[in-house]
C-alpha cells in the first residue's frame, strides 16, 4: 500500500520544497506585519480619508480569493512598473498584501484595548505621534494579541499551497508533480498532508499555550 | 540564530530580485541584447506536458529542455525555466515576467496575430487517448455521448469542443488545469477519452500500456511552436531562434531530437506557414 | 494594454452558470458543514473521554492541512480506494469537511460561553439534559455565535475559488478559461474580483442584520 522507497526518494525533494514554502510564508508574514501597522494606524486616524482608505484596503484584501489576489498581481504588477517578476516575489507580494489586512483587523483590535491616558501622558512628555505608536501602542498591541498573530502565521502557511499559480515550487507543487509522475497520488498527498501538519500543529499548541499564559497574566 | 539567517538571507535574496526587475525595466529596447547581457534567458513552461516537459524523478526532462540547450549554447546563455500551471503561462508572457514561452503551443491564427512564434518544432494535429481496455471507442466519432477531457486554456481543448458540437450526442467536456490531470481521471475513470495532440498523447501510451491512441487524429492539421511577445523588442531573439532551428533542421539534430521523443522524424516546415485552424 | 468588456457580455450565459456553481457549492458545503460542526461539538460535550481524544486529533489534523491538500486527497486519491467522486460532489464535501471542524470549534465556545448558573436553574425546573441543551443552551449559543459562523461563511466562499484547480467549472475557472481563450486576462480578473467582493459584502451585511434582529428579539 505504502511504497517506502518512493518515500525515501521523495524526502530531500520534498524537503527543499519545503524550505521555499516557509521563506515564502514567514516573508509574506513579515511585510504583512508592517503594512498592518500602516493600515490599522490609518484606521485608527483622526482624518476621515485615512480612515477610508484604511478600511478599504481592508474590503478589498479580505474579500477577493488569494488564488483570483495571485493571479492579479503577477498579471498586472507589470503595468506598475514591475517587469520580470520572479515567481518568489510575486508570491511574497501577494501573500504580504492579504495577510497585511488580516493582521492589520487583529492589531486594531489590540491598538484599541489600550487606555487613552497612555498616548495622552506620551503626548505631553512631547513625543511625537510615530513614536508614541511604535514604542509605546504597538509592543503592548503585539504583547496582547500574539496568539492570534501565531494563528494568523499558521492561517498564512496553509494559503501558500496556492502560490504554484505563479510559478513558485513551493510544497504543494512539487507533491502534486511526484504523484503525476508515478500516480501514487494517494501517498503523495497523504505525505504532504502529513508535513504541513507537523509544521502547522506546534504552532497551534504554542499559540494556545501563549494565550493561556496571557490569559493568567491579565487575571 | 539560524532562523535569523534564513531571514535574512531571504531578504537579501527578495531585495535583489526585486532589484533586478527594476533594473530591467529600464533595460535596452532589444531583447536579444538584454537577454544576452543578462546572460539568462527566462523561459516559461509547463512541466505536465509529456514528453515536451515532465518530471522525471524530479527532474525536468523532455524535448524542450534538450532543444533549449542547444539554443542556449547557440546565443551563449544559461536558461531559467520557470514551470507555472499553462492557463497563467501566456497572461505571464503578455505581462513581461519572462522572455519567451517553449510550452510549446499549436499555432493557430488567432495565437499567430497575438504571439511571435518560432519556426514549428513538431506536429500538432489533436487525436483521442482512450484506455486499452474500453473497446467502445474505435473511432474518435465514438466519443459521442461519453465523458471527454482537455486542458483548460488549450487550443487542443478548442478542437475538442468544435469536433464534439458536430457529434450526433455531444460528449460532456471537463477542463483541467493540466494534462497529467486530464490522464489520472482517464486512468481513474471519471472519463473516456483525453484529447491532445499525437505527440504527446503517443507517449503517454508508450510510458503507460493501460492507454490507447485513437486513430486516426481527428483535429486539423497543426504545429507545435514556441513563443515570445508580438513586439519590437522580441522579434530579434525570435529570429536568433529561428536561426538555431533552420540550423537543427539541415544538420538533423531536429529530426534527431524528434526520433527520440516521437519515435520518428516529423515533417515540419522550415519556413513561415499559415496555419490551418 | 487594451479594455475590452465586451467578452464578458458575449459569455454572459457561462459566467452566469459558474457563477450558480459558486454559490451552490458554498452554500451546500457550508449547510452540511453546518451539521456536521453541531455534531462533533455536541459529542466533544457529551462523549466519553476516549472519544473526545479522538475528535481532538481529527480537528488538529484538518486545521493542519491546507484546504487545496484536503481536495487533492480525496479527488486524486480517493480512486485508489474506489472512492471515484465527480468533481462537483467531491467540492461539496470538502468544504463540508474542511469547515465541520472550525464549525465545531465555534459551537463549543458557544456552549461554554452559556453561563453555567441558567443550566442549574433549568434543571431546577425538571428540565432533561435534551431539552437544557434544545431549549437554553441552543437558542443563547447561536447568538453569541453569529458573528463568528458569518466570518467563516466569508472565509468559505472564497476557498470555493480554490475548486476551479479540481476541474469544478466555478466562477474563477470559467473566467480564466474564457481569460487565456481570448486573451482578456484583465477584464476577467476584474470581473472575477468584483464578483467575490459582492458576494462577501453582501453575506457580511446579511450577518450584520440578523445580528440587529436577533440582538432586538432577545432585548425583549
Amino acid at each position: 500500500m505504502f511504497d517506502w522507497p518512493t518515500f525515501l526518494f521523495s524526502l530531500p525533494l520534498l524537503g527543499k520544497a519545503l524550505l521555499i514554502t516557509l521563506q515564502t510564508s514567514l516573508l509574506g508574514n513579515a511585510f504583512g506585519f508592517v503594512i498592518a501597522i500602516l493600515i490599522s494606524s490609518m484606521q485608527l486616524a483622526k482624518m476621515p480619508l485615512l480612515r477610508r482608505l484604511g478600511g478599504s484596503y481592508i474590503f478589498i484584501f479580505r474579500g477577493v480569493p488569494l488564488l483570483v489576489q495571485l493571479l492579479v498581481i503577477y498579471y498586472l504588477a507589470p503595468m506598475f512598473g514591475l517587469p520580470n517578476l520572479s515567481p518568489m516575489v510575486a508570491a511574497v507580494m501577494a501573500l504580504s498584501l492579504c495577510s497585511g489586512a488580516y493582521i492589520a483587523e487583529i492589531l486594531r483590535g489590540g491598538l484599541m484595548a489600550i487606555p487613552s491616558g497612555q498616548s495622552e501622558a506620551a503626548h505631553l512628555l512631547g513625543m511625537s505621534r510615530p513614536a508614541i505608536l511604535l514604542r509605546i501602542e504597538l509592543p503592548q498591541a503585539v504583547q496582547s494579541t500574539l496568539p492570534s498573530l501565531v494563528n494568523e502565521l499558521v492561517l498564512l502557511i496553509k494559503a501558500s499551497a496556492l502560490v504554484s499559480v505563479v510559478g513558485l515550487a513551493d510544497l504543494t507543487r512539487v507533491a502534486q508533480n511526484l504523484a503525476s509522475s508515478d500516480y501514487l497520488f494517494f501517498q503523495h498527498y497523504l505525505v504532504l498532508a502529513g508535513i504541513y501538519c507537523l509544521i502547522n500543529i506546534p504552532l497551534t499548541m504554542f499559540g494556545r499555550r501563549l494565550e493561556r499564559h496571557l490569559e493568567r497574566s491579565l487575571a | 540564530m539560524k532562523k535569523s539567517n534564513l531571514l535574512k538571507h531571504s531578504l537579501s535574496y527578495l531585495a535583489i530580485s526585486l532589484g533586478t526587475s527594476f533594473a530591467a525595466s529600464t533595460a535596452s529596447a532589444d531583447l536579444l541584447e538584454e537577454v544576452q547581457e543578462r546572460g539568462v534567458l527566462n523561459v516559461g513552461t509547463e512541466f505536465h506536458f509529456a514528453p515536451f516537459a515532465y518530471l522525471d524523478n524530479g527532474q525536468q526532462s523532455g524535448l524542450n529542455l534538450e532543444l533549449m540547450e542547444r539554443v542556449a549554447e547557440e546565443l551563449e546563455v544559461s536558461i531559467n525555466w520557470i514551470d507555472l500551471p499553462w492557463p497563467s503561462v501566456l497572461p505571464g508572457l503578455e505581462a513581461g515576467n519572462y522572455d519567451f514561452v517553449a510550452g510549446p503551443a499549436m499555432i493557430t491564427q488567432e495565437r499567430k496575430l497575438r504571439y511571435n512564434f518560432t519556426l514549428p518544432i513538431a506536429d500538432a494535429t489533436v487525436a483521442i487517448l482512450k484506455r486499452a481496455d474500453d473497446d467502445s471507442i474505435q473511432t474518435p466519432e465514438d466519443i459521442s455521448g461519453k465523458a471527454a477531457g482537455g486542458g483548460r486554456g488549450t487550443a487542443q481543448l478548442e478542437q475538442l469542443k468544435a469536433f464534439a458540437a458536430e457529434l450526433p450526442e455531444p460528449p460532456t467536456i471537463t477542463e483541467y488545469v493540466d494534462y497529467s490531470q486530464t490522464y489520472a481521471d482517464l486512468a481513474a475513470g471519471r472519463i473516456d477519452a483525453v484529447a491532445n495532440s499525437l505527440p504527446n498523447i503517443a507517449y503517454t501510451a508508450t510510458q503507460r500500456p493501460m492507454f490507447e491512441v485513437v486513430h486516426p487524429p481527428f483535429g486539423q492539421p497543426a504545429y507545435f511552436g514556441y513563443m515570445a511577445r508580438n513586439d519590437e523588442e522580441s522579434a530579434s531573439l525570435v529570429e536568433a531562434i529561428n536561426e538555431v532551428l533552420l540550423s537543427m533542421h539541415e544538420d538533423g539534430s531536429l529530426a534527431e531530437l524528434q526520433t527520440k521523443w516521437f519515435g520518428e522524424p516529423m515533417d515540419v516546415p522550415s519556413e513561415d506557414f499559415e496555419p490551418e485552424i | 494594454m487594451t479594455f475590452d468588456l465586451s467578452i464578458i457580455t458575449a459569455n454572459a450565459g457561462a459566467i452566469w452558470n459558474a457563477f450558480l456553481v459558486t454559490i451552490y457549492t458554498w452554500l451546500a458545503g457550508s449547510v452540511l458543514g453546518l451539521m456536521a460542526g453541531l455534531l462533533i461539538a455536541a459529542l466533544m460535550l457529551f462523549g466519553g473521554r476516549p472519544l473526545q481524544l479522538l475528535l481532538r486529533v481529527f480537528i488538529e489534523l484538518v486545521r493542519g492541512t491546507p484546504f487545496l491538500v484536503i481536495l487533492f486527497l480525496v479527488y486524486y486519491g480517493g480512486p485508489s480506494f474506489g472512492l471515484r467522486l465527480g468533481a462537483m460532489t467531491a467540492g461539496v464535501l470538502c468544504i463540508a469537511f474542511y469547515s465541520s471542524v472550525y464549525f465545531a470549534e465555534i459551537f463549543r465556545s458557544g456552549f461554554a460561553a452559556v453561563p453555567r448558573g441558567q443550566l442549574e436553574a433549568g434543571e431546577c425546573l425538571g428540565l432533561g439534559r435534551l431539552q437544557l441543551l434544545w431549549r437554553v443552551q441552543l437558542p443563547q449559543m447561536l447568538v453569541l455565535i453569529l458573528p463568528a459562523i458569518f466570518n467563516m461563511l466569508t472565509i468559505l466562499c472564497k476557498e470555493t475559488a480554490v475548486l476551479s484547480i479540481i476541474t469544478v467549472p466555478e466562477l474563477t475557472a470559467v473566467l480564466t478559461g474564457i481569460g487565456t481563450r481570448t486573451f482578456t486576462f484583465i477584464e476577467t480578473l476584474l470581473v472575477l474580483c468584483i464578483a467575490y467582493l459582492l458576494l462577501i459584502e453582501i453575506t457580511s451585511r446579511a450577518g450584520r442584520w440578523l445580528e440587529h434582529r436577533v440582538g432586538i428579539y432577545l432585548q425583549r
